[in-house]
C-alpha cells in the first residue's frame, strides 16, 4: 500500500511546503504521490496534519495504524497524530514544544513526550531543528532541515533520493539558499548521529 | 508565484492541487470568463485562473461580491455566448440558489459550469451539506471527479456536456479532491479561445421567465433532462472493471477508497466508477448491475446515489440489495476513509478487514485550536470591546459571523454568541434587538462579509429602527480564505486596478447617524469608541456602526518584505514585569509565553511587531528592541493584498 508519511505540526511552520517538496521530489524520481492538506481555519496557528502517500495508491488519507513515518515539526502535534502510524514506526522530531496559546492548560515537557512515545514502542529520532536552522541564519528553514534529517536517516529512501529532495527544495522555495543548506545540514547531523549510535552499540 | 503550475507545458506531468487541476481543465476547455467568491475549499480555483490570466491576458476573472452575484455574472457572460465558470464553497450555493434554479430553465447559448466545493468533515465550514441534491432539485447534471487528474478531465467533460445541451452543469468537488495534490498530465490550452468575444442575442421567450414562458420552458427542461441522462451513460468519466456478484459503486472520490480497499483486502468484486451521479445514468447502471446481487455505495456526503439507486432498482424490478451510508455499513457523518471502506467491504464480503490497532502513547495533550495570529488587528479589538461593555453596564449579545474573527468564540475572548452564516451577525441582530428584553445586540462582522451580505441587514436595521451596535472589522482583505481582494479595496482578482467602495460613506448613505472609524490596534481607542456607541444605541434606540481599521498582519508583513520595510520586534523588560499574566491570558498573544516565575517573555520568531502589547500591559513592561519606523506603523494600517 505504498509508503505513507505523516507530517504534523503547528500552522505556519512550513508543513505544506515540506509536503510540496516531498511530492515534487517523488515525481522527479519517477514515482506517484498524493498529498492531502489542511487549509483555511486550521492554518491559523492550529494543529496541522498533512498526509503524503507515495507509490501505487488511490486514496488521499492515511488510515489510523498504516503510516510508515511521522515527521513532527512540533512535539505535541507529533504525539497527537502518532495513532496514524503502524506500531513501532519511526518518528523524526523537531525537539521543541510550542505551548498552545490557551489560558489554564497543562503542557507536557519535551522529555515526557519523547519518553511516552518510546514507551509506546515508537522509534524516536529527535533533533533541535529550529535552533540548528537559526544558526544557519533562518529559523524558518527548520522544515527543510528536518526533511534532510529524515533523509539522512534513510527514512525517505522509499520516496526519493537525497539529491532529488535537495533539488526539489531549490525548486519549491524561493530564495532557497539557506533552505537547501539546512537540508544538507540536517542530513549530516543524521549521519553523525547514526555513527554515534553505531559506536555505542559496538 | 503560487499556482503557476496551472500553466504547465502541454504533455508535462506536474504535481498540482485538485483546485488548480480544475482551473487547468477550465482553461483547456476554453473558458472566457470566471467569477467566484472565496471560501474553503474552493478559493484556489479562481486564484489559479487569475495566475493564468495574468500571463495570457485572458480569460476575464473576478472576485465577486458574493456567490449570487458570481453566478449571475457567469450567467450573463454565458448568455453573451462566452463559456464561463462560477466557483464557490458548498454553502455559497445556498446564496446563489435563486439564479441557479432559473439557469436550468433558460439555459444559455454557450456553456456554464458551477463549481460547488463541498466540505465533508467540516474542516472549515458550518455544515456538511451535500450539493448533489441541488442537481436533483434544480434539474442540473452533476459531475463529480474522483481525484486530481480526474478533476481536470471532469471539468473538461462538464463544459462539453454544458455546451452540447446549452444547459448548466454542476461540478461537485470535495475537500479531499480540492485540497489534495497529485500528478496531472497537462493538456492543450488554446490561448486564442480564452479571449471573450461575446455578443448577447435577444431571445425573449427563453430569457424572460414570465409565467407564460416559464411554463413552456419547464416542459423543455424535463425533455432535455432525459436526453442528458442518456448522454451521461456514454460519458468517458464512468467505467466498470472486474466481475463478481458484489458491486462496489464508487461515486467521485468514493471510487478511490473502494478500489484501494478492495485491493488491500484481496476481495474480488466488480468496481464501478461513477463520476456523473446526477441524473443517474440508467444504461450505465444496467451494465454495472448485470449479474450483481449486492451493491455497496461509496460516496462523500449524504446517501444521494444510494437513495436514487434504490428507487431505480424498484422501478426496474431488479432484485439487488443496496448498502452504504444509510444502513450503517458506512458512517452517516464525516469523511470516508480507507479503514471505513475496508470495514464495510469486509462486513459484506465476510472477510476480516485485518485493520491494525494503533498504539496511543497515553499522554494528556492540550488542544490546539486555530488562533488569531500574533499581530492580528482583532486581538486588540476584542479586549477593548469587552472592557467598554463592562463599563457601560449593558448586557450584550455578541452576534458573530464567518471569518477569522469567528475565532473570537474561543477563550479568553468569548465574543461570539452566535455564528450561523455569512451576514448572519447583522441579520440575527435585527430580531434580537426587537425581542431580547434589556439586551443589546453587538454584531461583529468582517469587511468582506459585510459586502457579501451584511449591507442588506443594516439597511433593514436603519429602516426598522432596530437598536444594535455593528462593528465592522476592516482588515482590508478576505483574510480567512487566503487574502483575496474584496470590493472595499482598489485591487481586482488579477491584480488590476479596481474601485474601492468606501465602507464609511456607504454606511452613512444607508442612513446610520452614529458612524465612527477607529484604529483597531488601539485598545483604548476601541474601548472609548464602543462606550460612546453603546451610549448612543441605548439613548436613541437606533443602530450605530463602528469601523475598526487595521490591516491583516500577514498582508502587512508580506508587503513589508516586498518594500524592504523591517517590522520591529518587542521584548519584555523583566524588571518591570510583575507577572500579572494579562498579556498571555486575557490578551493571549501566541508570541508571548509564560516563563517559570509567571513573568512574560516574547518569542521573537513569532512576534510580528504590532506593538499592541505595549497598550495591554499595566506596568509598561513591553518595549521595542528597536523603535518601529513610521513606514511600518502606516503599513500595518493600510496594507492591502496585491491581488491574485
Amino acid at each position: 500500500m505504498g509508503y505513507n508519511i505523516v507530517l504534523a505540526g503547528v500552522g505556519g511552520q512550513g508543513i505544506i511546503t515540506s509536503a510540496r517538496i516531498l511530492a515534487d521530489a517523488v515525481l522527479a524520481s519517477g514515482g506517484n504521490v498524493l498529498v492531502a492538506e489542511t487549509h483555511g481555519l486550521s492554518q491559523r496557528g492550529g494543529s496541522v496534519v498533512v498526509h503524503v502517500r507515495v507509490g501505487d495508491v488511490e486514496a488521499p488519507l492515511i488510515p489510523p495504524g498504516m503510516g510508515d513515518l511521522l515527521i513532527g515539526l512540533e512535539a505535541i502535534e507529533a504525539a497527537r497524530y502518532v495513532n496514524l502510524l503502524k506500531p513501532g514506526s519511526p518518528i523524526t522530531l523537531n525537539a521543541e514544544v510550542q505551548p498552545p496559546p490557551l489560558p489554564k492548560i497543562t503542557v507536557p515537557s519535551l522529555d515526557k513526550i519523547i519518553k511516552a512515545l518510546r514507551e509506546a514502542g515508537y522509534t524516536v529520532y529527535s533533533i533541535p531543528a529550529t535552533t540548528e536552522a537559526s544558526k544557519l541564519g533562518d529559523a524558518r528553514s527548520m522544515n527543510t532541515l528536518l526533511l534532510g534529517y529524515a533523509s539522512g536517516l534513510g527514512l525517505l529512501d522509499q520516496a526519493a533520493p537525497p539529491e532529488a529532495l535537495a533539488d526539489s527544495v531549490a525548486r519549491v522555495i524561493r530564495r532557497s539558499s539557506i533552505a537547501v543548506k539546512a537540508f544538507w545540514h540536517g542530513f549530516k547531523l543524521a549521519t553523525a548521529q547514526s555513527m554515534t549510535t553505531l559506536k555505542r552499540q559496538r | 508565484m503560487p499556482h503557476e503550475e496551472v500553466l504547465a507545458e502541454e504533455g508535462r506531468r506536474v504535481v498540482m492541487l485538485g483546485n488548480v487541476a480544475i482551473a487547468r481543465g477550465a482553461l483547456e476547455a476554453g473558458i472566457g470568463d470566471a467569477a467566484g467568491y472565496p471560501g474553503n475549499p474552493s478559493s484556489e480555483i479562481i486564484e489559479a485562473v487569475s495566475v493564468a490570466s495574468g500571463k495570457l491576458g485572458s480569460p476575464i476573472v473576478e472576485w465577486s461580491v458574493n456567490e449570487k452575484v458570481a453566478l449571475e455574472s457567469a450567467y450573463g457572460a454565458s448568455l453573451s455566448g462566452v463559456p464561463s465558470m462560477a466557483t464557490m464553497k458548498h454553502v455559497g450555493v445556498n446564496v446563489a440558489a435563486d439564479p441557479l434554479f432559473s439557469l436550468a430553465y433558460t439555459g444559455t447559448p454557450s456553456s456554464i459550469v458551477v463549481v460547488s466545493a463541498d466540505d465533508p468533515g467540516m474542516w472549515s465550514s458550518q455544515n456538511e451539506q451535500d450539493n448533489r441534491w441541488y442537481g436533483v432539485h434544480a434539474y442540473i447534471p452533476v459531475v463529480e471527479p474522483s481525484g486530481v487528474q480526474d478533476a481536470k478531465e471532469a471539468t473538461i467533460e462538464a463544459f462539453r456536456i454544458s455546451s452540447e445541451y446549452g444547459h448548466p452543469v454542476i461540478l461537485r468537488t470535495t475537500t479531499r479532491v480540492s485540497h489534495t495534490r497529485g500528478v496531472v498530465e497537462a493538456g492543450r490550452i488554446d490561448a486564442e479561445k480564452l479571449r471573450p468575444r461575446g455578443r448577447f442575442t435577444r431571445n425573449l421567450e427563453r430569457y424572460t421567465l414570465i409565467p407564460a414562458h416559464a411554463r413552456r420552458l419547464r416542459e423543455d427542461l424535463l425533455e432535455r433532462w432525459d436526453r442528458i441522462e442518456e448522454r451521461l451513460s456514454r460519458s468517458s468519466l464512468n467505467k466498470i472493471e472486474g466481475g463478481g456478484d458484489l458491486l462496489l459503486l464508487g461515486v467521485g472520490l468514493g471510487y478511490r477508497y473502494a478500489a484501494e480497499a478492495a485491493r488491500l483486502l484481496g476481495v474480488e468484486a466488480r468496481i464501478a466508477k461513477l463520476q456523473t451521479p446526477i441524473p443517474l445514468p440508467s444504461s450505465f447502471l444496467h451494465k454495472a448491475l448485470d449479474g450483481v446481487s449486492k451493491v455497496l455505495v461509496f460516496e462523500e456526503g449524504d446517501p444521494v446515489v444510494e437513495t436514487l439507486l434504490k428507487s431505480f432498482i424498484h422501478d426496474e424490478g431488479l432484485d439487488v440489495e443496496v448498502h452504504g451510508r444509510s444502513d450503517g455499513y458506512l458512517p452517516r457523518a464525516g469523511e470516508l476513509g480507507l479503514d471505513k471502506a475496508m470495514r464495510a467491504i469486509g462486513a459484506l464480503a465476510g472477510v476480516d478487514p485485518g485493520l491494525p490497532s494503533p498504539v496511543e502513547p497515553g499522554l494528556d495533550l492540550p488542544p490546539r485550536p486555530p488562533a488569531l495570529c500574533p499581530g492580528c488587528p482583532y486581538r486588540g479589538v476584542f479586549p477593548g470591546l469587552r472592557k467598554a461593555v463592562r463599563r457601560s453596564r449593558v448586557e450584550p449579545v455578541y452576534s458573530g459571523d464567518i471569518g477569522c474573527y469567528s475565532l473570537g468564540v474561543l477563550p479568553p475572548f468569548r465574543v461570539q454568541d452566535t455564528i450561523v452564516e455569512m451576514g448572519g451577525s447583522i441579520g440575527l441582530a435585527n430580531g434580537i434587538a426587537k425581542t431580547a428584553n434589556g439586551q443589546i445586540p453587538v454584531a461583529i462582522i468582517g469587511d468582506s462579509t459585510f459586502f457579501h451580505s451584511g449591507i442588506t441587514g443594516l439597511v433593514n436595521a436603519v429602516h426598522n429602527r432596530n437598536p444594535m451596535l455593528v462593528i465592522i472589522l476592516d482588515n482590508r482583505t478576505t483574510a480567512m480564505t487566503g487574502h483575496q481582494p474584496h470590493p472595499g479595496i482598489d485591487v481586482g482578482a488579477m491584480g488590476e486596478e479596481a474601485v474601492g467602495v468606501d465602507i464609511e460613506a456607504l454606511v452613512k448613505a444607508i442612513g446610520v447617524e452614529h458612524v465612527r472609524v477607529v484604529d483597531a490596534f488601539s485598545i483604548r481607542g476601541v474601548e472609548k469608541a464602543v462606550t460612546e456607541a453603546l451610549d448612543y444605541v441605548r439613548r436613541e434606540r437606533r443602530p450605530a456602526v463602528l469601523i475598526a481599521k487595521g490591516s491583516c498582519i500577514l498582508v502587512a508583513l508580506s508587503q513589508a518584505r516586498r518594500l524592504g520595510i523591517k517590522p520591529p520586534v518587542y521584548r519584555v523588560n523583566p524588571d518591570k514585569c510583575r507577572a500579572c499574566t494579562v498579556c498571555y491570558t486575557a490578551f493571549n498573544c501566541p508570541a508571548i509565553f509564560r516563563v517559570e516565575d509567571g513573568k512574560a517573555k516574547i518569542n521573537p520568531v513569532l512576534c510580528t511587531g504590532c506593538g499592541v502589547c505595549v497598550d495591554i500591559c499595566p506596568f509598561d513592561a513591553f518595549e521595542p528592541v528597536e523603535e518601529p519606523g513610521k513606514d511600518w506603523i502606516l503599513l500595518m494600517r493600510t496594507a492591502t493584498p496585491a491581488g491574485w
